[in-house]
This record gives C-alpha cells, sequence and structure tokens, in this order.
C-alpha cells in the first residue's frame, strides 16, 4: 500500500502513476474533488487553459487499484514499526491508515506580503479570488485589481475576466524583461509561449493593459494606492496613483506546506528564493525511508514540474524503472521552474511600504510597532522571541501566513540576514491540521 | 562592559531575576545567553507560580516567599508581563484523603488553603466534571508569561546600568588558584570575580568547563495549545496525581493534567514528564493522554480545537530541590539551576537567596538544603 498526500497535479500524477503497476495507491485529499489548489474545476469555468487535467482525472477515476479518500485532513503522522500511520480526520471522525510508503505531494498557498489594508475586506489573494471562482462559482466583485508578482496572476486575471470581471490593473513587481536572464530556460521549454499566447490573446481581448515595476502599496476605503518601485521594491517618489478597485487580489508566489513531511522528520534546506524546501534525491525520496516528496514542497516550480516530479515518484515508490527520458524532461522543467524564481524575486523593499499600524499578524491581530518593540525593547532577535513576546504567529493559522514575514521585519531591524535555521524552525508545526480535544482523547480510547 | 562585578549565564527567568538582584544590590551585571532571552526552558513554560503542588520543606519555603517577591519584581519592573494572583484548584477524583492531608500539613507551613466540598468547587469552576466532589482551592497560586517577565526584567537591568549580550556562548571558564576569573565566549572574554550559572537544563555542561560537576539532567514536558474560547477555566485546576508525579523520579512517562486558561483565550494543558534526554519528538499518545485527562475533568473542552503542542525540557536534580549556592569545588561560581518544572515560581527567591549568599548577608532562609555540595565534591 502507498498513502499519496494531496491530490494537486503531483499527487494524481503520483498515483496513477503507482497505479500502472497494480500497487494499492490511497489518495488523500482536503478537497471533495480531485485538481487542488491549481486544478480547483468548475466545468464552467473557462478562461484557463489546463487541458492535460481532464486526462489525468480519467487515469485517476478509473484505476481500480486508486481508492480517493476525500475531505480528509490528515492532521498527524507516525512511525510504527517498519509501517507509517497517518490519522486524519474526516466528517468530525478520527481514523488512520497505515501503509508501507508514503508520497507526500502536499502542494503550497498563496505567499503575501503586508501592506496597509491588506487585511481590510475586498483585500485577498489572487488564489482566494480564483477559489471562490472555480469552487463556488462567485465573483470575487466587479472592479478588482491583480497584483504581486509571478506568472499565475496571468490566469486569474483572464478566469476572472472570462466570468465578467472587469480587469482595471494587472501590476507585476517584476519586470518581463527579466527573462532575458534565462534564455536556456525559455529554448528548452518553447511549449511555454503556446501558453503565453493564449493569455495574450485573452489580455487583449478584455483590453487589460499589464503593468510592471509597480505594486498595490495601500488599500482603504475601496482605493487603491500604486506606486512605481525599483528593483528592490522600494517605492520611486511622486509616482504613486489611485484606483478604485472592489478587489485587490494581491500574490507574491508560493510558500509550501512542509507539516507533515517535518512530522516524519524529513531534511528540509532554504532554497535561493528563501522558501524552505525538502531535500530529495533524483527519485524524489526524501532524507526518511519509504517517503517521497514531489511538487511545491520540493521547490516551487508549477504544475508542469509538479506532474513530473509526481509520476517520478510514483514509479520510484511502486518499484517500477524510470525512463531517463522523464528524468530528462525533468530537468528541463526544473530550468524553467529556477528561471521563474530569477525572474520574479521578492525583494525586501516592501518593509518601507508598512506602517507602525500595519497589521502583520491577522490572527492575533499584531501590528508592525510591537514586532519592532518587540526588538528593540525586549531583546527579540528573530521570529520565534518575537511570537514569544507579541503573540504574532500563535493564532489559528499557526504562523502559516506571516512567521516569514516578522523574519523579515525583525532582520530589517537587527540588521542580521534571517538564518536557514530560523526559517526551517518556522515552517514546521507538530499539528498539521487543527483536531478536537475529544477527537483526540476518542483517538486514545480506540486504540 | 570593562570589567563588570559579575557575570549572569543564561537569560532565562532564573538568570534575569539574579541579575536585577544583584544591579539592585549595587552591582554591575553583565548577562550573556547562548540564544536570544526566554530561548531556553523559560520559552517553553506555562509561567507557574505555585505554592499548592509543594509538600512541606525548603521546596514550600522558598516558594511562598519567592510568590510574594514576584508581586515585589512586579512593582519595581512594572506591570508588563501578566502576573496575575489567579489560584488554584487541586480536585480529588477518588480518595481525596492524601490530597486533604497534604492540604493540611501545607496549611500550618503558611500556605492559604480552602477545602471545597462539590457545590464550592463547582462555584469556583462551573465547567468541571458534575462527578467531581471533592478538592481545594489554594488563593495563593499565581500565573505569568514568562518569556515577556525575562524580558522585561533584563530590559530593567540594562536600564541600570548593566548589560546584555546575546548569542554568546561559553567555551571556557577560567579559574585560577581555585577561583573564577572570568569566561571565554564566542562573542569574547569577559572577566569577573563572580560568575552565576543560572543554564538551567544545561547548568551542567557549564558546572564542567569550570572543572566542576553538577548532576543536573531534562525532564522533557508536552504543553497543548487550544483556539482561543469563551472563558471556560478561572483558575489553575489540576489533578491531585500531579503532585505525585512531580516528585516522583520514575524515568517512565508520567501525565497528570493541569488546565488553565490564558489572557489571550487559549487554553495550556499539561503536564507529562518523560526523561529521554534532550529528544524532542513529538509523541501523539502522549497528547491524547492529555486530552483524555483535560476532557474528563473538564467536558465542555471536547469541541474545542487543539492549535498546536510544545515541549521543553525542565532541568532537575535528583532529589528534585533545586541548586542554589556556591559551587563545592571553584570559589566564585555560583549556581542558580535546576529548579524543574518550577523554576518560573521560584526565580526570584533564588535570586534573592544567590544574592544574599554572594553578597555574605543573611537571607529569609536558610539555604543549605540547596547547597551545590550536597551532591558530594568531586574529586580533581
Amino acid at each position: 500500500m502507498i498513502i499519496v498526500i494531496g491530490a494537486g497535479p503531483a499527487g494524481l500524477a503520483a498515483a496513477e502513476a503507482a497505479s500502472r503497476n497494480g500497487s494499492e495507491v490511497a489518495l488523500f485529499d482536503s478537497a471533495s474533488r480531485m485538481g487542488g489548489q491549481y486544478w480547483r474545476h468548475r466545468a464552467a469555468v473557462s478562461g484557463y487553459r489546463s487541458n492535460r487535467a481532464d486526462e489525468i482525472f480519467a487515469k485517476v477515476s478509473s484505476a481500480q487499484s486508486i481508492t480517493h479518500i476525500s475531505e480528509a485532513n490528515i492532521w498527524s503522522a507516525e512511525r510504527e514499526g517498519g509501517l507509517i500511520r497517518v490519522n486524519y480526520l474526516q466528517g468530525g471522525i478520527e481514523s488512520s491508515l497505515t501503509a508501507e510508503k508514503v508520497i507526500i505531494a502536499t502542494g503550497a498557498y498563496d505567499r503575501t506580503l503586508p501592506f496597509p489594508g491588506w487585511d481590510t475586506p475586498g483585500s485577498m489573494t489572487p488564489g482566494a479570488a480564483q477559489s471562490l471562482l472555480k469552487g463556488q462559482g462567485v465573483l470575487a466583485g466587479k472592479r478588482i485589481i491583480i497584483a504581486g508578482t509571478g506568472p499565475f496572476l496571468l490566469p486569474v486575471a483572464t478566469g476572472l475576466a472570462e466570468a465578467g470581471a472587469d480587469i482595471v490593473a494587472l501590476i507585476d513587481a517584476n519586470s518581463p524583461l527579466r527573462w532575458s536572464l534565462s534564455p536556456l530556460a525559455l529554448l528548452t521549454n518553447i511549449a511555454k509561449f503556446s501558453e503565453l499566447m493564449y493569455y495574450a490573446r485573452l489580455i487583449r481581448k478584455y483590453r487589460i493593459r499589464p503593468q510592471f515595476r509597480r505594486a498595490v502599496t495601500a488599500y482603504e476605503d475601496g482605493v487603491a494606492t500604486i506606486s512605481a518601485i525599483n528593483s528592490r521594491f522600494h517605492i520611486k517618489p511622486g509616482k504613486s496613483q489611485t484606483m478604485r478597485a472592489d478587489v485587490v487580489a494581491v500574490g507574491w508566489g508560493f510558500v509550501p506546506d512542509l507539516s507533515l513531511g517535518g512530522i516524519l522528520g524529513c531534511a528540509q534546506r532554504v532554497d535561493s528564493d528563501g522558501t524552505v524546501i525538502f531535500e530529495v534525491d533524483e527519485n524524489q525520496m526524501s532524507s526518511q525511508p519509504h517517503i517521497w516528496i514531489a511538487g511545491e514542497a520540493t521547490g516551487i516550480g508549477g504544475a508542469d514540474l509538479s506532474l513530473v516530479e509526481g509520476e517520478i515518484a510514483g514509479l520510484a515508490a511502486s518499484g517500477q524503472t524510470i525512463e531517463k527520458a522523464l528524468l530528462r524532461k525533468r530537468v528541463r522543467k526544473q530550468r524553467f521552474a529556477d528561471a521563474l524564481k530569477r525572474t520574479y524575486p521578492v525583494r525586501d523593499g516592501w518593509r518601507e511600504w508598512i506602517t507602525s499600524d500595519t497589521t502583520i499578524c491577522r490572527c492575533e491581530e499584531v501590528k508592525s510597532q510591537e514586532i519592532k518593540d518587540s526588538v528593540s525593547d525586549l531583546g527579540a532577535e528573530d521570529s520565534r522571541t518575537s511570537k514569544l513576546f507579541t503573540r504574532a504567529g500563535m493564532g489559528l493559522c499557526q504562523g502559516r501566513m506571516c512567521s516569514r514575514n516578522v523574519s523579515e521585519i525583525v532582520s530589517g531591524i537587527t540588521q542580521c540576514a534571517v538564518t536557514d535555521g530560523e526559517r526551517i524552525a518556522a515552517s514546521n508545526r507538530p499539528i498539521a491540521a487543527p483536531i478536537s480535544l475529544g477527537q483526540l482523547s476518542d483517538g486514545k480510547n480506540s486504540r | 562592559m570593562k570589567n563588570p562585578d559579575a557575570i549572569v549565564i543564561g537569560a532565562g527567568i532564573v538568570g534575569a531575576s539574579s541579575a536585577l538582584s544583584l544591579t539592585n544590590a549595587g552591582l554591575k551585571v553583565l548577562v550573556i545567553d547562548r540564544g536570544a532571552v526566554s530561548s531556553g526552558t523559560t520559552g517553553a513554560g506555562e509561567g507557574n507560580i505555585l505554592v499548592s503542588d509543594k509538600d512541606p520543606g525548603p521546596e514550600l519555603a522558598l516558594a511562598l516567599h519567592s510568590r510574594n517577591l514576584w508581586f515585589e519584581m512586579q512593582d519595581d519592573v512594572g506591570d508588563s508581563f501578566e502576573l496575575e494572583a489567579k489560584g488554584g484548584v487541586v480536585v480529588a477524583r477518588r480518595d481525596d484523603g492524601p490530597l486533604m492531608k497534604l492540604a493540611s500539613e501545607q496549611s500550618q507551613h503558611g500556605v492559604m488553603i480552602e477545602k471545597c466540598n462539590q457545590s464550592r468547587l463547582h462555584e469556583l469552576e462551573p465547567y468541571l466534571h458534575p462527578d467531581i466532589s471533592s478538592g481545594v482551592f489554594y488563593p495563593q497560586d499565581a500565573q505569568c508569561q514568562p518569556m515577556l517577565a525575562a524580558a522585561h526584567v533584563i530590559r530593567t537591568v540594562v536600564q541600570r546600568g548593566g548589560e546584555f549580550i546575546s548569542q554568546a556562548k561559553v567555551t571556557r571558564i577560567n579559574v585560577e588558584n581555585g577561583a573564577v576569573t572570568g569566561i571565554e565566549t564566542t562573542r569574547g572574554t569577559f572577566n569577573a570575580p563572580i560568575i552565576v550559572n543560572a543554564t538551567g537544563t544545561w547548568a551542567g555542561e557549564l558546572a564542567e568547563l569550570a572543572g566542576s560537576h553538577l548532576p543536573i539532567a531534562p525532564r522533557k514536558g508536552f504543553i497543548l495549545v487550544t483556539e482561543p474560547t469563551k472563558k471556560y477555566i478561572f483558575h489553575k485546576v489540576y489533578d491531585s496525581d500531579y503532585v505525585a508525579n512531580v516528585a516522583s523520579s520514575d524515568a517512565d512517562l508520567q501525565t497528570s493534567t493541569v488546565v488553565e486558561g490564558t489572557r489571550s483565550g487559549t487554553i495550556l494543558i499539561g503536564a507529562s514528564r518523560e526523561r529521554v534526554g534532550f529528544d524532542g519528538a513529538m509523541n501523539y499518545e502522549i497528547l491524547r493522554t492529555l486530552a483524555a485527562q483535560a476532557t474528563s475533568l473538564f467536558p465542555v473542552l471536547r469541541d474545542v480545537q487543539l492549535l498546536r503542542a510544545y515541549r521543553g525540557f525542565r532541568p532537575y536534580a535528583p532529589d528534585h530541590l533545586p541548586v542554589i549556592g556556591q559551587d563545592a569545588k571553584v570559589k566564585g561560581l555560583w549556581h542558580s539551576a535546576g529548579h524543574e518544572g518550577a523554576g518560573i515560581g521560584l526565580a526570584p527567591g533564588s535570586a534573592a537567596l544567590i544574592t544574599d549568599a554572594i553578597l555574605g548577608r543573611d537571607s529569609f532562609m536558610d539555604a543549605a538544603a540547596f547547597s551545590p555540595a550536597r551532591f558530594g565534591r568531586v574529586k580533581s
């Protein structure tokens, strides 16, 4: 038995590949439908190019040896003898499943940066705007600004435009000219051009005018401030404008969810863009025996790379041969992923956008000034000590949203770079999903 | 700082209060820590300031005085660390004989107690399981936010002329003719004739650096933290088994529930005790046991979500008493460590004892029971 955790592109590819030789697969996901965040489909959504999804959905659905365990939240995992047990909640009841092997494909969530007004109604992440549309068929607003950085902003903008939204601005903090830093990645991933042309056509159709080297630096009472920024994200004086919008959807790339692999002791490292990811070998195997990891948790790289990594992990875990061509394909996709990181960096000039009363931790309502005071008055030197003094990161999301930003703010004051150790410590949590004390105690009685 | 009068090693609550007490006595104090403020056991504690869990004896005498010193320290430093005399409620689930006997003995040694019948118990804690019918209320039990306390106390030390250097790991303790002369750290060499070892669970390692010995070992504990809830728990509530476990030397896992609410609305649930060295691994069976015990005390907690769990390492000595006093072998090396799970509560009292001992003054109690010499001198 192989447990695959996550039914996004990487997990689906892993499950499908592992099932080819008849291996029994239990495919876990917290959503009711397969697809993960990226393929969170409703049939009616268009303006969104992902034709590979249908093919893999069909294969996974028809495979006899794959059991899809949906709406299941895995809150912990443990070694038990030579096996691995995952403990999960489904319909309010805790159950567990044991297997010889596990493939972790838990994906990533939107990275956010604070700015004045980012915690007010109307401000959200592009992922949230998209999942409202794809998951529930709801348009987040009429006049929408899409901002942040990265190619993911394009499908969000065109998807919302197709659904009837007025995309009043599509703003990337980086310049597309940065692609010239990575000519090899472009030449070896020619197929990406047709995807780009697809979105370019839609952008022309809906008269969306992309803007570059700008950012939404404030949003108050339905008015967004759009500032010109330099390559370090510092605001250029005198070049700000304001624009009315019902929604500002701002995203700064993605942060992988490392909780489960961390609980199982899988080794981690800090990627070139500051993201904490898992170490894996050429077969996607983690530092821990019988655990493979694929997709965003081994480095942010998008669905194409996730599909290849998932396939390799699935084949490796089920003991099948991995063709050289598949490994070469991963090298090519990896090169493109590296180019994405080079083209769309998030620079630390954003720390100047916040004011003393900008909320940094939304769960515990901790303001920027409190973080600063914890450093200058109380001697906090990293996100952990700042958390102990201010409660930033102690709330419902357990710092998933703010701990990286707290680290950067503290580092800006102490003038000491954030250490890899701090980044890794702040990315790990012993409880992967909330569980009630009653469910937890019933688990004891049933054992 | 050039030539401090004393160097305190360790910026947890024990080191911080020692530094404050020495500063207030007129000494120039340098505090150093290998990490940041509160980065050891202080940063993993609940902030217990308890008299209820102590048997009559020297530790109870220290706890009673220390508890009052906490409020004096608040007057001195400012109301900045959520100090609250919330009171403790100890319940007996089965035979209440041992608890009632302990309470009677404690009351003869200055502990305020109120033996509670069912209706009084449920008046104090309305959400307590209806079957629990006997307990003792200890109004002196208190709580603080220990990380904030250590930070504010060290800030006060610095304001009064002291200095704090973080991220400085001690690599050597210089000893000449049987007396300390200073320390070497990863951030420089510092000389002083008085060194206070307040490194808690790591105090044994530090003693070794001076060529001495302290038998202090870690005792691991887990704490569960829930989502913020409506106020269900009004005091520090625990099971009378807890007292037995605190005093136990058994290496096996022991758990007995301590449940309390915090100002932020979260509920803290402790406390397991395990002697497994510095193995930090999460143990989900312990979390289940703690959750089962807490929900059996307070059934209303069944629907409350667990958000996180953390662990820490209590520093304990073989006889479960703190180690406070001059090293048995090295002059000028003073230890204040090994407070086990009671370090927050005992910190200001221990600071007063160590300061009095260093200055050769009379103190509020005889500290012989805490002397490092009780473990025997090590051969050189």
